[in-house]
């Protein structure tokens, strides 16, 4: 795989016990893609994302990021497996994942919730990693709660530094996985806002999102997942203006509504 | 004034030996709690097997009758087996060792279902973020995980301490010469019992009045970031 291919999946398909939750997706993200997937509750979006950086294990299919191949192999009882905790961990650095419900480290102020992975995973020293997280939250416009503990921010606040946090690594892709559902609506736009940001500035992006004016106008690619595949896929004008898939069609109506 | 007739000093030194000893049993206590809170989340049966064991068994049986196993009980067996297999073996275990081993065992009991309970009350997403960041499971563990459910532990382990220090006379069976063994001396010898073991239990009343100082400072520093 070239390495401008941020991400690339191929085939992947996960089942919880009888329950086939991905039947073999497939895409390919170039470096600076956005992509926004949509679908309704249970359509697997979040187990595609927690496929990605093998939070979830896929029983089949290949993730490549940046080139590299993530390696599977398969244990005696026959699940597949990776082949190198080592690697798995290597990879993650290079994903950004960003979660529904923020999932900042409640015992570390903010500014040690960014320079957490990068001194103790990296190996950054400390001085240069505070400089540059001290810049991140800076960006996202919180340089003045460096010093503050997650619980005492508003949930608009948490989620941007839990971007800041993920952009500390130097990430190549960064996962999105409803990063404004657990919002009060008036703390959506500020979260929003970043992400725009993020993606002017180049950064490689998959996000689950219902935000549909987000999808539309940041998106450089729609998907729409319905049962563990993909039902439409295309520009955001393709999918949002004449959807081919009848559920597509649907699911905006209500979206939209 | 009262007249101690010169063994102030021995309630002291037993004073001085009991938070030694009650603070390395507390010390083994922690970890053979975080021992059996590993053995009952661990995926391998004979793991959860024995954690289980061990919390009944230390459940069920007096802390005495365990002390005076360990103390005579298992060095008699060991010189018994070598000589059953031809070798003089003469073996003493230390009070003060055998002591906080045996007290840090049966109190490891208690703290591994605080421990157990702590480390369920930690939200996954804690967890999956430091594993997502790219946190290999040990540092994830040491970094995220062990400090979050300590700091949920710590009530729980304050009550563990402030039993286990009492526990602590039962050594004085052992002759080991900490506050109670002491006060007991001293007692015998100055014919006031009364003066010897009512200063003793004002001794350990300070040693419980103190941790619970300590106990709320470290609260509010764990607590810290946690909003009322
Ligand atoms: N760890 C798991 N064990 C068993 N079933 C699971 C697990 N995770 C997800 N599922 C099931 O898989 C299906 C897809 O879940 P997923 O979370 O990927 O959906 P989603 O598209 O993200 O939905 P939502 O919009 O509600 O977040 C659901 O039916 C869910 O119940
Ligand atoms: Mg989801």
């Amino acid at each position: 795989m070239p390495p401008e291919h941020a991400l690339v999946i191929r085939n992947i398909k996960k089942r919880f016990g009888d329950l086939a939750v991905l039947n073999g997706i497939s895409l390919t993200a170039h470096k600076g893609d956005v992509i926004s997937l949509l679908g309704s509750s249970g359509s697997g979006k979040s187990t595609l994302l927690r496929c990605i950086n093998l939070l979830e294990t896929p029983d089949e299919g290949e993730v490549y990021v940046t080139g590299e191949r993530i390696e599977m192999t398969r244990d005696r009882h026959g699940k597949t497996v990776p082949k190198s905790q080592k690697q798995v961990d290597h990879i993650r650095t290079r994903l950004g994942m960003v979660f529904q419900g923020f999932n900042l480290w409640s015992h570390r102020t903010i500014l040690e919730n960014i320079i957490e992975a990068p001194v103790h995973v990296l190996g950054i020293p400390k001085a240069e990693a505070k400089e540059y997280a001290l810049e991140l939250l800076h960006k996202v416009g919180i340089a003045n709660k460096a010093d503050s503990y997650p619980d005492h921010l508003s949930g608009g606040q948490q989620q941007r530094v839990a971007i800041a946090r993920a952009l500390a690594m130097k990430p190549a892709v960064m996962l999105f996985d409803e990063p404004t559902s657990a919002l009060d609506p008036e703390l959506v736009g500020e979260v929003l806002r970043v992400m725009r940001q993020l993606a002017d500035e180049g950064m490689t992006m998959l996000v689950v999102t219902h935000e549909m004016g987000f999808a539309r106008e940041v998106s450089s690619q729609v998907i729409f997942l319905h049962q563990g595949q993909i039902e439409e896929q295309g520009s955001p004008e393709q999918v949002f203006n004449n959807p081919r898939s009848e559920r597509c069609q649907q699911f905006l109506a209500t979206q939209l509504k | 004034m009262l007249d101690l007739q010169g063994y102030g000093w021995l309630l002291l030194k037993g004073l001085q030996m009991t938070v030694l000893v009650g603070l390395c049993a507390m010390f083994m206590a922690i970890l053979f709690g975080l021992l059996g809170a590993w053995g009952k989340f661990s995926h391998s049966r004979l793991a959860n097997w024995a954690a289980d064991t061990y919390t009944t068994v230390v459940r069920g049986v007096p802390e005495l009758i365990l002390l005076l196993l360990v103390y005579y009980g298992v060095p008699k067996l060991i010189q018994d087996g070598a000589a059953a297999l031809g070798y003089e073996l003469r073996l003493d275990l230390n009070p003060f060792v055998a002591g906080f081993m045996t007290i840090g065992f049966i109190y490891g009991a208690f703290c591994t279902e605080v421990l157990r309970g702590a480390f369920l009350s930690v939200p996954r997403g804690q967890m999956e973020a430091a594993r997502a960041i790219g946190m290999s499971k040990a540092l994830a563990f040491r970094r995220v995980q062990l400090p979050l459910a300590m700091r949920m532990a710590l009530p729980g382990l304050g009550n563990v301490w402030m039993v286990l220090i009492k526990a602590t006379a039962l050594i004085s069976l052992i002759q080991l010469d900490e506050l109670m063994r002491n006060a007991k001396l001293a007692a015998t010898a100055t014919h006031q019992p009364f003066t010897f073991y009512f200063l003793a239990s004002l001794l350990f009343l300070a040693i419980t009045l103190v941790s619970m100082l300590v106990l709320k400072r470290a609260e509010t520093w764990a607590k810290r970031g946690v909003r009322v």
